[in-house]
């Protein structure tokens, strides 16, 4: 008898290591049945096009959504005050870690979620987190922790007008000289469609909003924001360097006025034709694709950003994501929850459906997720995701306030100021920010 | 009415940086010592506050009270003029804001035509750190000499004949009438509207933070807009407070002098 019961013990025991792998293979998206999840969202095409298949996730789990979208600004004040006040029930929220992720981290207020992603009771086994684009999962760790998955990715990259670089025979800048040379060659050229003349280049100038697109020159000329011993670095000779090419650049060969552009003014300016090339944020190509306003649909390419003298990669990833507040009460549900809205199946479907540009690199292999994408955007975009830098931002606490500081740089250069100077009271004036912020 | 005052009061002499977990610390004065002493910024901004509350309000007291002398003369459609000079008034300034800084591009914007016109330009207008705070000035001036030129007229209105009559009778000239007699008998209600403009002018706030948010770098970022960006975008509660009462002090110092100078006590 007791022979027998160890052997059917044993039996069972054998039975159920040959079997559980097939039982992980059937997750079980219904352990958090019933419960009823908060979901902060800001008002964003990503927004726009995962909604509409929330409710297969509510189908999928049994979890109840409570979905609340509001513009950029409330959105981010909304969250703020409700972290602050420390009785938040706010279950999951979109963030961007590179602009508010040190502050959220040393506040305390974030879960981090790499025990949910390691535990195979709570992660799917086909979720394949390396399947994420190299840099979009490094800007989704914060101090070591990884703060949710990415939901879009944007890199500043160089669009240019494929139409004119063809008309006047100059080849697309693959280095910062060559950028220089080709702004040089076309400024003044006719380029708009009743053959005005336009301009070499333009881009952001405005103070704060000018810093996150500068930072691919200040990355490919070799220098960053802080050093690893928490001192500001932009103000290094390649800092330095990088702030005066960015400043020539518009200066001489872009529109005037460069110093007050953000990303609206100069996307104008380029989706009317009077720009042959526009480094910012590639996920404006909907702007100027738009048929209805743009004057460039279709004559523009979507290139890597420029490498600097060295060889060195200056774009940059940016990347909006999911991430959970440790106040939550419904962490478990919080993470399906993460996890259902970044697996394949709905990355595919937003960016096919809507073109919001998803960072798994499956989906950018796949012909469907290219619908609604311009083609050469698709190997600027991983190959830019894989060798860039997620530092956009200088990462500290009081980011608004040192990309305020930094952008007064930014704005001397254009002026044709010194830009040296100004560089080390930028640097000056970032340190004492740190040192006010960062009190440990 | 009074709590947000009293609670500005009480944060002005705090340190409190509002994202972290700790609470307000009492600092004394030290933040308006380190406003007029170490704040470039601040100082930059206090300058710009005057300097942009000087020009708007001389312009739109001239244009507007000669604007009042041209109306109140008798002329065919009059109330239908009137009516119009007061749109710029009730519109909303950002509206009006939006509509510059499209006339104000140096690239697409109408203004550098016109000017073109005149063989003048092309400028740079907002773009312009030399030239920004009269680029405003010219907004709020377009947006508010209505308001000048209305009060103005309403003390035209109320104007007494006789002195006219004898100065007709002993052979003054048109000129000497307008100096001698009309505005000092307009100086009281002049005044008073200068003192409405000045008020504003000190606190603007939309139409900067629209147009430029303080820039090309910091050229146009008077007390408010600096204030509001190291309240809400810095979370410098405590400091932010500390400038409000510095704003608050010069807004009251200077409706005091105005008023003063009415009385005729100066």
């Amino acid at each position: 008898m007791h022979v027998l019961r160890k052997w059917s013990i044993l039996c069972i025991v054998l039975a159920l290591a040959l079997v559980s792998p097939a039982l992980a293979q059937q997750f079980n998206w219904q352990q958090a049945k019933g419960t009823q999840l908060r979901v902060l969202l800001n008002k964003h095409p990503w927004q726009a096009a995962i909604e509409p298949h929330l409710k297969e996730f509510e189908a999928l789990t049994g979890i109840h959504l409570v979905a609340e979208v509001y513009p950029e600004d409330q959105f981010r004040a909304k969250v703020l005050v409700e972290l602050t006040s420390g009785s938040s029930s706010i279950d999951v929220f979109m963030s961007m870690p590179a602009q508010e992720g040190l502050k959220y981290m040393r506040a305390g207020w974030l879960q981090p979620v790499d025990e949910f992603l390691k535990n195979p009771a709570l992660t799917a086994p086909d979720y394949h987190w390396n399947d994420f684009l190299e840099k979009t999962r490094e800007a989704m760790v914060v101090e070591g922790k990884l703060v949710g998955p990415p939901i879009q990715v944007e890199n500043t990259s160089l669009m240019y007008r494929k139409d004119v670089f063809q008309k006047y025979n100059v080849k697309v800048p693959t280095t910062l000289d060559e950028l220089e040379a080709a702004a040089k060659a076309l400024n003044g050229k006719a380029m708009t469609d009743d053959g005005q003349p336009g301009f070499g280049i333009v881009a952001r100038g405005k103070r704060a909003a000018a810093t996150s697109q500068f930072a691919a020159y200040l990355h490919a000329m070799g220098s960053t924001w802080i050093g690893p011993n928490r001192e500001p670095m932009f103000n290094n000779e390649e800092g330095v360097k990088a702030l005066e090419f960015y400043g020539r650049m518009l200066r001489s060969y872009g529109p005037p006025g460069s110093e007050n552009n953000h990303w609206y003014e100069a996307s104008s300016i380029f989706s009317q034709g009077k720009a042959a090339m526009y480094t910012d944020a590639n996920s404006l190509f909907p702007v100027i694709e738009d048929a209805q306003k743009s004057k460039v649909v279709g004559k523009v390419g979507y290139a890597l950003f420029p490498r600097g003298p060295k060889g060195q990669y200056g774009s940059t990833v940016a990347s909006w994501g999911l991430a959970m507040p440790k106040s939550s009460k419904n962490q478990k549900a919080a993470w399906l929850f993460m996890q259902w809205a970044t697996a394949r199946e709905q990355v595919l479907a937003v960016q096919s459906e809507k073109g919001v540009l998803g960072a798994r690199e499956s989906v950018w292999k796949d012909p469907k997720g290219l619908t609604k994408v311009p083609a050469d955007l698709r190997e600027s975009l991983t190959v830019g995701s894989k060798v860039g830098t997620p530092l956009w931002n200088p990462p500290v606490v009081a980011v608004a306030e040192c990309r305020d500081a930094i952008g007064a740089a930014i704005v001397t250069s254009i002026q044709g100021g010194d830009v040296k100077t100004a560089a080390n009271k930028a640097a000056a004036d970032v340190k004492r920010i740190m040192a006010e912020t960062e009190k440990k | 009415m009074a709590f947000p005052v009293l609670y500005t009061l009480y944060m002005s002499v705090h340190s409190w940086f509002a994202s972290s977990l700790t609470s307000p610390e009492f600092v004394g004065l030290a933040n308006f010592r380190r406003a007029f002493l170490d704040d470039e910024r601040f100082r930059n901004a206090l300058w710009l506050t005057v300097y942009f509350t000087a020009l708007a309000t001389v312009l739109q007291l001239v244009l507007g009270v000669a604007l009042a002398l041209l109306l109140n003369r008798p002329f065919r459609g009059k109330g239908l003029v009137r009516s119009i000079f007061l749109l710029p008034m009730v519109a909303t300034p950002v509206a009006i804001a939006l509509v510059w800084m499209m006339m104000y591009n140096p690239t697409l914007g109408v203004m550098n035509y016109l000017v073109g016109l005149a063989g003048l330009g092309p400028y740079k207008w907002v773009s312009n750190a030399a030239i920004v705070v009269p680029a405003l000035a010219v907004v709020d001036t377009w947006e508010w000499t209505p308001l000048i030129t209305l009060i103005t007229l309403a003390g035209l209105a109320t104007l007494p004949l006789e002195p006219y009559e004898s100065a007709l009778i002993d052979g003054a000239s048109a000129a000497q009438m307008f100096w001698r007699i009309t505005l000092p008998l307009l100086r009281p209600t002049i005044i008073v509207a200068l003192l409405f403009r000045a008020i504003d002018c000190l606190k603007t706030f939309d139409i900067i933070y629209v147009m430029t948010q303080g820039g090309p770098g910091f050229a146009s970022e008077t007390l408010n807009v600096y204030t509001f960006q190291v309240g809400l975008f810095y979370f410098h509660i405590g400091y932010a407070s500390s400038l409000l009462v510095i704003l608050f002090a010069l807004v009251l110092g200077v409706s005091l002098v105005l008023i003063k100078v009415r009385r005729g006590s100066w």
